[in-house]
């Protein structure tokens, strides 16, 4: 045991003394890191998926989420609970929440007496140019069932009736009061319905009015959301952080055996199976090092916030014994380190790229989505986001956690035992 | 010491060890003969325990088989490729080494085996700024951390230069003056000729003589040829008393020099497989 402890401390000593390998190892994941944090525009040629909930039932409500759901812009889920809605936040199958408070309708009723509707929006802060789009997008949507409220003339009954009342309490002059009284009878009048019973046609004046008192009232972050768009990127980052430990590691087999060393390793009192757990080791303790040096950097640097700490120290045990996995495959697979590297960089960059280490997998495509499944990079970045910005429990843990050591046991076995044939 | 008995080896339909046999006592140091292709490496990996023969016996002093822990504690590699990491320094290397055997104070042994070899200068250098010299003389270093007592160098001095040749061959003997059994593969004649105890020239898989350099020659090296020049010119003839030869031509008189060309171990080489050593 402790000469592979030596065995791992001599090949990390070597990463360090290899610039290009430590490089990749460590500057590189974090370049990545910044790069995408920096750079996220979230932007999408799909339609913005997006939750609602309506906290009580009434006509204007059904009028907006009606709007929300026949605007193209929109991809809509109606959910029954606002955690329902939530939690589709957090999971990225959303870009936000849009909270319709009971006082909605009411709002919308004295939306021209002092009164005026409001909107909750719970939004995925990772993807604000997005959120930023969707805030005028419902002004949009807002103003027109607004303006559709007007055009009904029942409605639009209702909000005269309710500008009357407010009216009754103010301190307004009489000629004031009078003039305004003028100018609502003659708005009943005009609103009133035709004799085919058909509304009033809106006309231009009205069409240019801006419903400024519809209000986004919330529109900040909420736990469980990522606090930047860094709370995403350094996640991502931990992808490249394995890749490059992975590969560094990979070829260290074959790169004992190229340069006589392992002949050296195997005469000595060590077994072949203490030499395969020393570079398992090496490269464990290189994926929890960049792993933590990333959560860490995100964490002093750009308010990463990580939700559940004992899950975390969880996460990165698991995503590095499933990635030490994927190392000794790699490394029973080819018996060159220019093999081991060439391939393994091939081979591990496109399943970084689908596992969601350059475009977030809540960007991709659906199809593209399905097939990230197969990339061991999407279930070690969703379970770092999970035990930091998605504030994930163990139950939603279990799945990508479950996957990360099925890796690992079938990698360590599979590659443990091509290793020793090979060697 | 080492008891080698009857090991064979094949590779496919190749037999790459047929039926080797020997064995090395303590403070021996025994010759492997033989071109590229002779067997002498893959014997090497039976002995120490890297390849298993398919057949026949081998057992490193009292531990036994060179496959088990115990006996790999005694045996020392020096392998024909330079097996040293590179980017680490000469001190590091043998550290790690020591370290993996288990050794006691590993700095001190380090230190020890670069003064044995006359690298302690350059103790913290990284072993790629290394002449090859200077790294066969680690590689040797490398094998002897964990002080072994069955040591096999395989072509420990191919192409280094002169000094570092002759610091090879001066630790080779120190190693066997201490007690050590050493098996030894080479090119190089000569050096075989001066350090090797006993020898054994093998080919094809096979060992076709085995003894001492003397016992070799004088079976196997033909006759020595003596040359005389005088002023009725040179004179050659072939025997296996070059002295009683030298005697009859300068009773003779007339003889102006003489010179002796005794068969060497290329000889024995050429006389037993009807081919040069490096052909």
């Amino acid at each position: 045991m402790r000469a592979a402890v030596y065995l791992a401390l001599k090949d990390l000593r070597l990463l360090l003394r290899d610039r290009a390998a430590a490089f990749f190892t460590f500057v590189f994941p974090l370049a990545i890191a910044l790069f995408f944090g920096y750079v996220f525009s979230g932007t999408t040629s799909e339609p913005l998926r997006v939750a609602a909930f309506v906290e009580q039932s009434s006509p204007a409500a059904t009028m907006l989420i009606k709007a929300l759901d026949e605007d193209g812009g929109f991809k809509l889920t109606v959910t029954d609970a606002r955690a329902a809605g939530e939690q589709l936040v957090r999971r990225g199958d959303a870009v936000a929440l849009v909270i319709v408070p009971a006082a909605y309708a009411e709002g919308i009723d004295g939306v021209f007496s002092g009164g005026g509707a409001k909107l909750g929006l719970v939004v995925d802060p990772s993807r604000r140019a997005e959120g930023a789009m969707l805030v005028g997008k419902i002004h949009e949507v807002a103003f027109r069932t607004v303006f559709a409220a007007v055009g009904d003339p029942v409605q639009f009954a209702r909000v005269l009736d309710r500008m009357e009342e407010s009216l009754k309490a103010s301190d307004f002059s009489f000629t004031d009061r009078l003039a305004i009284r003028t100018a609502l009878s003659r708005a009943r009048t005009m609103s009133a319905p035709a004799a085919d019973g058909s509304a009033v046609k809106p006309t231009a004046s009205l069409a240019d009015w801006k419903p400024v008192s519809v209000e986004i009232a919330e529109l900040s972050m909420r736990p469980g959301v990522p606090a930047n768009s860094f709370a995403i990127s350094f996640m991502q980052g931990i992808a490249w952080a394995l890749f490059g430990a992975v590969l560094s590691f990979g070829s260290g087999i074959a790169e004992e055996r190229q340069r006589g060393t392992l002949v050296r390793l195997l005469v000595s009192p060590m077994s072949p199976n203490q030499i395969l757990f020393g570079k398992a080791l090496a490269c464990f303790v290189t994926c929890l090092a960049t792993e933590w040096m990333l959560v860490f950097f995100g964490m002093f640097v750009f308010r990463v916030e990580v939700s559940h700490w004992p899950l975390m120290v969880v996460v990165t045990l698991v995503t590095a014994f499933g990635f030490s996995g994927i190392m000794m495959l790699l490394a029973a697979g080819f018996r060159t380190q220019g093999g081991a590297q060439g391939a393994g960089r091939a081979v591990l960059l496109v399943l970084a790229m689908i596992g969601g280490g350059t475009v977030p997998i809540v960007f991709m495509p659906p199809f593209l989505r399905v097939a990230s499944n197969l990339s061991p990079f999407k279930w070690a970045v969703l379970a770092a986001e999970g035990a930091t910005w998605r504030s994930w429990g163990m139950s939603e843990m279990l799945l990508p956690l479950a996957v990360l050591v099925a890796i690992g046991v079938f990698g360590l076995t599979v590659g443990t035992a091509l290793v020793r044939r090979s060697i | 010491m080492i008891r080698v008995r009857d090991i064979r080896k094949s590779f496919g339909s190749i037999a790459a060890v047929d039926g080797v046999t020997f064995n090395v006592q303590h403070g021996e140091i025994f010759g492997l003969l033989g071109p590229n292709g002779a067997g002498k490496s893959t014997a090497i990996a039976m002995c120490t325990g890297q390849l298993a023969p398919d057949s026949g016996s081998i057992e490193i002093g009292e531990a036994g088989s060179p496959r088990a822990a115990r006996a790999r504690a005694l045996i020392g590699l020096a392998p024909q490729q330079i097996a040293l990491y590179e980017e680490l320094t000469a001190r590091e290397n043998l550290v790690f080494l020591a370290r993996v055997h288990g050794m006691p104070e590993p700095v001190r042994r380090a230190d020890e085996l670069l003064d044995m070899v006359g690298l302690l200068p350059r103790a913290r250098d990284r072993v790629a700024t290394f002449s090859g010299g200077m790294q066969r003389r680690l590689n040797l270093a490398a094998a002897l951390v964990h002080n072994p007592t069955a040591i096999f160098l395989d072509e420990p001095t191919a192409g280094v230069d002169p000094q570092s040749r002759t610091a090879i061959l001066d630790v080779v003997q120190r190693l066997a003056t201490e007690g050590r059994a050493v098996i030894y593969t080479t090119h190089y004649m000569e050096e075989a000729q001066r350090i090797c105890s006993r020898v054994a020239v093998m080919d094809r898989g096979r060992v076709l003589a085995i003894g001492t350099v003397a016992e070799l020659i004088a079976e196997h090296g033909g006759e020595s040829v003596v040359t005389v020049d005088s002023l009725a010119g040179e004179h050659r003839v072939r025997t296996r008393e070059p002295l009683r030869e030298i005697e009859r031509a300068l009773a003779e008189g007339g003889a102006t020099a003489v010179r002796i060309e005794q068969p060497d171990l290329e000889m024995v080489f050429l006389a037993l497989t009807g081919r040069r050593l490096r052909d």
